[in-house]
């Protein structure tokens, strides 16, 4: 009996032993692609089809309610045309202004030079305490780790592992992301944090003492920190909470993308 | 032959959890919170299978989850590795036949497993603590794999017989003492 206790007490010391030797070694640069890979490769050729099966459900589900919808949306379109190709043209002529100035300035077009790789959401993560997401580009379309992801509202976040054809993003709303952000109207800068509590909110911390908050105020990455590129639109102050003490307070700001309907994003080439 | 059966079996099944994980459970949530399976897989493997393999599927899916999702290893591997010891400690003291023990042993990995992955997490990613949202989800998660466990329960029980019988053998005596 005392035999046995003993044999088993030392067979959990290994166990736990050998644990902390998987641990340490797998996190090693050079092994942790290999294995990355062939998880992969087990996991993605079915999860690919089941993302495309899920797809094809959700936009069969919906066929039926936006035929109904289709006029009165062509309506609505045909009305949003006519001021957008009003509003075209006046920014044509801003355009060629900016241009002008710009070129007075010598400032360089550095965001418009940016190049995108297009790219699906095929998994999200399995807990509840990580919002990590899984897209179907890799290193064979010329990913590369810390590539700044956005979607067309705005930004999604960073990519934090590449395999031969998929890679991680972590995004703006999770527990371990925080970005340093400006507001836009009086370009105070603040530090946006993921919570648990939404998957559409973030935490706006580090708020100076004089600095104004807005509420409705847009947000937008302030380039410090070296992942994000400056000037991508992050969200709007929903709402401000103040503290009794003032360098304790904070904002929720509500992120420009809807991360519980993210398909598409975009990969930002570094340059 | 018997056996390899059965683990081949159990690493289907595994995968099968993994994708229901991944997609069915993803949007069939209570209050936005996913169950854990894999807490349930890795608990009954090690209650019904022999002593190591609670542990060896624990450790092998774990490390799978975090290769897939995670960009360091460790969270869900000492996670479910931890349950694989537990299962063993559970499958030593308690009956298996009685659903409020199975209950009472899913609520207790399924807290061991969060808070240990939690810390985990903070440790290797760094990520801010909020101890109130975790409690909240922690709860409503130990709640959600309860239920999943009341009602696959029967189906569990016979195929966990059906691999105790094979690696235990005349070892058994809980069952008829």
């Amino acid at each position: 009996m005392y035999r046995n206790k003993r044999s088993g007490l030392l067979g959990i010391i290994i166990t736990i032993i050998v644990l902390v030797f998987i641990v340490i070694f797998s996190n090693r640069e050079a092994n942790t692609p290999f294995f990355e890979n062939v998880a992969n490769k087990l996991v993605m050729p079915v999860q690919n089809g089941l993302t495309y099966l899920k797809n094809k459900l959700s936009g069969n589900s919906t066929f039926f309610t936006d035929i109904s919808n289709l006029r009165t949306e062509n309506q609505d379109l045909k009305e949003r045309n006519s001021q957008l190709e009003q509003l075209l043209r006046e920014l044509e002529n801003i355009r060629t202004e900016n241009e002008t100035l710009k070129e007075y300035l010598g400032l360089t077009e550095k965001y418009g030079e940016y190049k995108t790789i297009p790219g699906y959401v095929i998994n999200k993560d399995i807990s509840n305490y990580s919002k990590t997401i899984v897209i179907n580009v890799g290193k064979k379309d010329g990913i590369k780790e810390n590539m700044t992801v956005i979607a067309d509202e705005g930004l999604v976040g960073h990519v934090i592992s590449v395999t031969d054809n998929t890679a991680k993003v972590r995004t703006i709303i999770d527990t371990s992301s925080s970005i340093s952000c400006l507001m836009n109207t009086n370009k105070d800068s603040i530090v946006c944090k993921g919570t648990l509590e939404s998957n559409t909110e973030l935490k706006a911390m580090y708020i100076s003492t004089d600095a104004n908050l807005v509420q409705g105020d847009s947000v937008d990455t302030s380039g410090l920190g070296g992942i994000y590129p400056k000037g991508i639109h992050v969200g709007n102050v929903k709402k401000i909470i103040t503290t009794q003490n003032k360098t304790d307070r904070y904002a929720m700001i509500e992120t420009a993308v809807d991360f519980n309907k993210l398909n598409t994003v975009l990969v930002v080439k570094n340059n | 032959m018997r056996k390899a059966f059965i683990n081949l079996a159990l690493i289907l099944i595994g995968f099968l959890i993994y994708f229901l994980q991944a997609n069915l459970f993803n949007w069939f949530t209570i209050a936005g919170v996913k169950p854990n399976l894999f807490v349930i897989y890795t608990l009954f493997i090690g209650l019904f299978g022999s002593k190591s393999m609670g542990i060896i599927y624990g450790s092998v899916f774990g490390i799978i989850i975090d290769l897939l999702f995670r960009d360091k290893i460790g969270t869900n591997l000492i996670g479910l590795a931890l349950i694989g010891i537990l299962s063993i400690i559970f499958d030593k003291n308690f009956s298996k036949d009685s659903r409020i023990t199975i209950m009472f042993m899913v609520f207790g990995t399924t807290m061991v497993f969060e808070i240990v992955s939690y810390f985990m997490n903070y440790i290797l990613n760094s990520i801010n603590i909020e101890i109130l949202e975790f409690v909240k989800i922690l709860i409503l998660e130990v709640i959600y794999n309860i239920l999943i466990t009341i009602i696959i329960y029967p189906l569990i029980q016979k195929f966990g017989y059906y691999i105790e019988n094979e690696y235990k053998g005349n070892k058994i005596l809980t069952r008829y003492f």
